[in-house]
């Protein structure tokens, strides 16, 4: 009797925190604001590599761009605007944005004296 | 006699099932939402920091100067959820002026004043680049009320697409454009003498609108006389208007005043000598209105 009262007692706790667990990472996980630029998606990386690369080709300078794309963590410029290039690539941005991309890659290697 | 049965709690069921049941949904609210909340990935540039989202802002600036392409700066605006673009573009250029960002400030004036100005503000541009990004397999966290598989387009106005695979569309990208001008030089519409005890002696106020009669910050003013020049810039006292700015004039001495985008020269100011109603004098100031026409 008394194990079987233990028996129920487990179930029931299992089952709570199943149930917490469900309620508080699938139906109302936590909203979260005031995000670093890391955790962006990557399309939206890769959206603002473009951008620095559009200023960067109005208005060369490896440094401006090398600050600006730091935002993104801990990544060498160069790899970070490498990896929205590859973005770019794999997702079919137009040829102009591709070239654009790949300038700035080139110009932030050759300012860093990175690969 | 009998007595009624008294109904009783149900103590064994209530002890055995529900405060389990209660403690173990407790504990995994409190993993999950406090412990080991769901990892942020594949966020949105609205949900980002503050300072990130005026870092975010100068990028479009900047692009937009390289660019001139004023639909794509504007689908990318949208993307920080702004309840008015314009407004916090001029704000921003305001800081940057004040600490000393003058570059930065002026691409996100332009940008502000385009958008103003720009016959596309509330229109549908033609699509240049449509981006449909999915990440399979990486749980997203819920950020705020929006769908997180919004897709992101360089529309105008973005469009709910299914995103299983990733879908791209690429249409031929818009002209380039050379750097938008900001409208026609701006005309003198008023410079009036003021008298006023209230105000500091020799203040030169200067007002710059647009072609709409909206205020204009983060315009260069470039004032001369005989012994040196200076510039300053509208908007960095925004509790008097966005396109206000001053100057403080020594007596006895001749200015001449232009706007850096390129305007009427307003010159021969002399600070007024003005009078009291009790007959003191003091030195008056000017006020300059120059407008987009």
């Amino acid at each position: 009797m008394k194990s079987n009262r233990l028996i129920f007692i487990t179930i029931a706790l299992i089952a709570g925190i199943a149930m917490g667990l469900t309620y508080g990472w699938v139906i109302d996980p936590v909203d979260f604001f005031d995000l670093t630029p890391d955790t962006l998606r990557s399309d939206y990386k890769a959206d603002y590599v473009l951008m620095v690369a559009e200023a960067n080709r109005f208005n060369p300078d490896p440094g401006l761009a090398a600050r600006q794309l730091a935002i993104f963590g801990s990544l060498s410029p160069s790899a970070i605007a490498a990896s929205g290039l590859d973005y770019a690539r794999a997702n079919g941005f137009d040829d102009s944005d591709i070239a654009l991309m790949q300038e700035l890659v080139t110009s932030l290697q050759a300012w860093s004296g990175l690969p | 006699m009998e007595r009624t049965p008294v109904r009783r709690i149900p103590w064994d069921i209530f002890l055995t099932l529900l405060v389990p049941f209660l403690l173990g949904l407790g504990l995994g609210l409190v993993y999950s939402w406090i412990i080991s909340p769901t990892r942020v990935i594949d966020s949105e540039p609205i949900a980002l920091r503050a300072d990130f989202k005026s870092q975010y802002r100068s990028a479009i600036a900047a692009a937009y100067a390289g660019t001139g392409n004023l639909p794509r700066a504007q689908s990318r605006l949208a993307l920080l959820g702004d309840p008015d673009p314009i407004e916090a573009l001029n704000a921003q250029a305001q800081r940057m002026l004040a600490s000393g960002e003058i570059q930065q400030a002026g691409d996100i004036a332009a940008l502000a004043s385009a958008l103003e100005s720009g016959p596309t503000a509330n229109t549908q541009p033609s699509p240049s680049t449509q981006i449909v990004s999915v990440v399979p397999g990486i749980s997203t966290a819920t950020l705020l009320p929006i769908q997180t598989d919004i897709p992101f387009l360089f529309t105008e106005t973005p469009q709910l697409i299914q995103t299983q695979p990733v879908i791209i569309e690429s249409t031929p990208r818009p002209t380039r454009t050379l750097v938008p001008t900001l409208g026609a030089p701006f005309t003198l519409t008023g410079q009036d003498t003021t008298c006023d005890t209230n105000l500091p002696d020799g203040l030169l106020q200067v007002l710059v609108l647009n072609s709409n009669g909206r205020q204009m910050a983060g315009v260069e003013i470039r004032i001369t006389w005989d012994a040196g020049n200076e510039q300053f810039f509208t908007g960095l006292k925004p509790e008097l208007g966005n396109g206000y700015a001053d100057f403080i004039m020594s007596p006895n001495t001749t200015y001449t005043v232009q706007l850096g985008l390129g305007s009427d020269i307003a010159s021969g100011l002399t600070p007024p000598a003005c009078q009291t109603s009790s007959g003191d004098t003091f030195t008056g100031g000017i006020k300059l209105t120059f407008q987009q026409p």
